[in-house]
C-alpha cells in the first residue's frame, strides 16, 4: 500500500471510499424528499417564491458538496464545515419564508432531512464524537427555528444525534477493521512467500548441493574439498528453511506436546550442530528442558564436539544421541576417531590440566547431572552426559 | 540385479540416482516425481525396490509408500530423504518402509542399502535407530501401553548403539553377536513397530465405529 500523499486526508480507505458515497446517496435521496414537501406545501408558505428560490439553492448545494464528495479533496472539515453553514443557513431560513403560523403548527422545515447529511460527512470525518458535534449544530438550528424546545423537535434532536454517533462509532469499527485486514493479509503474504522460497530452495539449491556433495565426494582430490563445502551449505541451509532457530528463546518448542512457558526443546539446540561430520540422533518428539538448563548442557555437547575436531584426527565423524527417559534425559557424543588409552583422562585431571572433559563434567554436576567417558585407542571415544529431570527448581 | 523404482520430484536428482544404479548393474524399472504418479507406475512395473523421497511436489511419500505396498506387499520401500524431516521420516517407517538413508550418502552406500532393501534386511541410519527408541519410549510412557510393543533389553541396546553411528559389524563385535543376530534385532524393532501401527489403526477405527461401515 502506498502512503497517502502529503495534504491529503489521513486515514483515507476503501471503507471510508464507501461511506462519502453513502453520504453522497443520502444527500441526493434527502434532498428529492425535502423538494417534494416544498412543491406540495409552498401554496401555505408566508413567501411561496423565496420557497423556490431556497429549493434552488439546496439543488445547487447537492450538486456542488455531491462533486466535492467524490474526492478525496473534497472529504476535509473546511468542506464540511461549509456544508453544515449552508444547512443551518437554510435551516434558519425556513422560519422567515415559510412563515411564524407554519413553523409552530409543527410543518417540516424547508431542510428538513436534507439537514442530516453534513450530520453523516462529520461523523465519516470525526468518528464518534465528529458525528455527535455535527448532530448537536443541525439540531441546535432546529430548535432555534422552532423558536421553543417542542416533543417533535427534541425527537429529531435525538434521532440526529442517533445518526452521528452511531454512524462515527461504525465509521472507526469499519476502518478499524480494515486495518487488521490489511495487516492479516500483508502477514499472510510474507508467510507465502517464505515457504515459496523454502520450496524454491528445497527444490532446487537443496538438490543441486547434495548431488555436488555425492559426485565431488566420489571424483575425490580438489573436487572432494568442494564436496565438503557443498555439503556443510546444504546442512545450513536446509536448518535455514526448516528448523526454528535456536535463539527463539523460551517456549521455542513446539506447543503441541505442551512444555511448560520457561522449557525450550533440546532438540532444536542441538540441530545447530548438524553438519557433514556431526549426525545428530533423537526422538521425533521435543525434548523440553528449563530453557537455562537446555542451555548448559548444549553447551556441553558443544564443548565435547569441539574436543572431537581437536582430538579424535582429520576425517573423523561424530554421532550425537538424544534420549527422552522420562526421569532423566542421556546425551551420547561418539566419534570414530584416534580414541585414547585408558587413565589418560585421570592423568589429566592428576596433572592439573583438566580441559575439556573438565568443564563438561563441570557443567554437568552443576546441573545435577554426571558424564562417563570410555574410550580404547583405535576405536573413538564416547562421552554420555545424563542429567535427572527434576520436579521444580533447577539450579541451572 | 534388482528391479528398482525411483521417486523423487527433482529430475536431476532422479536421473543421479538412477544412472548409479544402473552402473551398479541394477535395472530402474521406472522413475516418478509425485506420489499419485508413483503408486501407478509402480503397480505397472512391479519394482523389487522402491527409493522413495519424502517431499514431494503433490501427494506425501507417506502416503505413496502405504499405497505401494498395500497393493504389492512383496515390494520393498527404502526411503531416500534429506536430514531433519524427522516425523515424516517415523510415519513413512510406520506405514511399511523397511530403511531410511540419508541423501548425503555416498553411491556405494546407496547401492550397498537397496541391495539389502531387496534381500529383505532393514536399513538403518544411527537417525532412524534415534526416532524408533525415541517412539518406543512415548508407547511405553503412553497411557496404554501396549505389551506386545516393548524393546527387549537387547534390542534397546542394539538400537543405540546403531543411533551412536556404529555398524552392524561393529555392533556385533561389541555385543559378541553374529552379525545375522544383530540384523535380526533390528527388524524385529521395525515389525513390531509396524504391527503396533496396524493395531492402533485398528483400534481407532473400531472405536470411530468405522468398522460397522457395510
Amino acid at each position: 500500500m502506498t502512503p497517502p500523499a502529503p495534504g491529503a486526508p489521513a486515514g483515507r480507505t476503501r471503507v471510508k471510499t464507501q461511506l462519502w458515497r453513502a453520504v453522497v446517496a443520502f444527500r441526493v435521496a434527502a434532498l428529492a424528499y425535502a423538494g417534494a414537501l416544498t412543491l406540495r406545501g409552498r401554496d401555505d408558505f408566508a413567501h411561496p417564491d423565496a420557497a423556490l428560490v431556497a429549493l434552488a439553492a439546496m439543488v445547487g448545494w447537492t450538486a456542488l458538496m455531491t462533486a466535492a464528495n467524490s474526492r478525496d479533496r473534497g472529504r476535509v472539515w473546511p468542506v464540511v464545515v461549509a456544508d453544515h453553514a449552508v444547512c443551518i443557513g437554510l435551516t434558519l431560513a425556513s422560519a422567515a419564508i415559510q412563515g411564524r403560523d407554519q413553523v409552530e403548527a409543527g410543518v417540516p422545515t424547508l431542510t428538513t432531512s436534507w439537514a442530516a447529511s453534513p450530520v453523516l460527512g462529520s461523523a465519516v470525518l470525526g468518528g464518534l464524537l465528529g458525528g455527535a458535534a455535527g448532530a448537536l449544530a443541525q439540531g441546535a438550528a432546529s430548535v432555534v427555528t422552532r423558536g421553543q424546545l417542542t416533543t417533535a423537535t427534541a425527537g429529531n434532536v435525538v434521532l440526529l444525534l442517533l445518526a452521528g454517533t452511531v454512524g462515527g462509532y461504525v465509521v472507526r469499527l469499519a476502518v478499524d477493521a480494515e486495518r487488521r485486514l490489511a495487516e492479516a493479509v500483508r502477514l499472510e503474504a510474507a508467510t507465502r512467500e517464505r515457504e515459496r522460497l523454502a520450496r524454491g530452495i528445497h527444490d532446487g539449491v537443496l538438490q543441486v548441493l547434495a548431488l555436488v556433495q555425492r559426485r565431488g565426494a566420489e571424483i575425490g582430490g580438489p573436487a572432494a574439498e568442494l564436496a565438503r563445502l557443498a555439503g556443510e551449505q546444504e546442512v545450513a541451509l536446509r536448518g535455514l528453511i526448516t528448523a526454528p532457530p535456536p535463539t527463539g528463546g523460551p517456549g521455542a518448542g513446539p506447543a503441541a506436546t505442551g512444555p511448560q512457558p520457561q522449557e525450550i526443546d533440546l532438540r532444536a539446540l542441538l540441530a545447530a550442530q548438524r553438519s557433514t561430520a556431526v549426525t545428530v540422533s533423537g526422538p521425533a518428539e521435543p525434548v523440553p528442558l528449563p530453557a537455562p538448563v537446555a542451555a548448559e548442557l548444549a553447551a556441553a555437547v558443544r564443548a565435547a564436539l569441539d574436543n572431537v575436531a581437536r582430538h579424535a584426527g582429520p576425517g573423523a565423524r561424530a554421532w550425537v544421541l538424544v534420549e527422552d527417559l522420562g526421569s532423566e534425559v542421556v546425551v551420547s557424543v561418539r566419534d570414530d576417531g584416534a580414541g585414547m588409552p585408558p587413565g589418560r583422562l585421570e592423568q589429566a585431571a592428576a596433572e592439573g590440566r583438566l580441559g575439556v572433559a573438565g568443564s563438561v563434567r563441570g557443567r554437568l554436576a552443576d546441573l545435577g547431572g554426571t558424564m562417563a567417558v570410555e574410550s580404547a585407542p583405535g576405536e573413538g571415544t564416547e562421552v554420555e552426559l545424563r542429567l535427572p529431570r527434576r520436579e521444580g527448581g533447577w539450579s541451572g | 540385479m534388482v528391479r528398482v523404482m525411483v521417486v523423487d520430484d527433482h529430475p536431476i536428482w532422479r536421473e543421479g540416482v538412477a544412472r548409479d544404479l544402473t552402473e551398479a548393474g541394477h535395472q530402474v524399472v521406472a522413475t516418478a516425481g509425485d506420489g499419485p504418479a508413483a503408486v501407478r507406475i509402480a503397480a505397472a512395473a512391479r519394482p523389487e525396490v522402491v527409493l522413495m523421497d519424502l517431499q514431494l511436489a503433490a501427494g506425501s511419500g507417506v502416503g505413496a509408500t502405504r499405497e505401494i505396498l498395500a497393493a504389492d506387499p512383496s515390494a520393498r520401500v527404502l526411503v531416500l530423504s534429506a536430514s531433519g524431516e524427522d516425523a515424516d521420516v517415523l510415519a513413512a517407517v510406520k506405514a511399511g518402509a523397511t530403511g531410511y538413508l540419508v541423501k548425503s550418502a555416498g553411491r556405494a552406500e546407496l547401492v550397498a542399502a537397496v541391495e539389502r532393501t531387496a534381500r529383505g534386511e532393514a536399513v538403518f541410519s544411527p537417525g532412524l535407530a534415534g526416532l524408533v527408541l525415541g517412539e518406543f519410549r512415548k508407547m511405553a510412557a503412553g497411557t496404554r501401553p501396549d505389551p506386545t510393543a516393548q524393546l527387549t533389553e537387547r534390542e534397546v541396546e542394539v538400537l543405540r548403539l546403531v543411533a551412536k553411528g556404529l555398524t552392524a559389524r561393529q555392533v556385533a563385535d561389541r555385543l559378541v553377536l553374529s552379525h545375522r543376530t544383530v540384523q535380526n534385532h533390528v527388524q524385529n524393532t521395525l515389525r513390531k513397530l509396524q504391527l503396533h501401527n496396524r493395531v492402533e489403526l485398528t483400534r481407532y477405527a473400531i472405536e470411530q465405529g468405522l468398522d460397522t461401515g457395510d
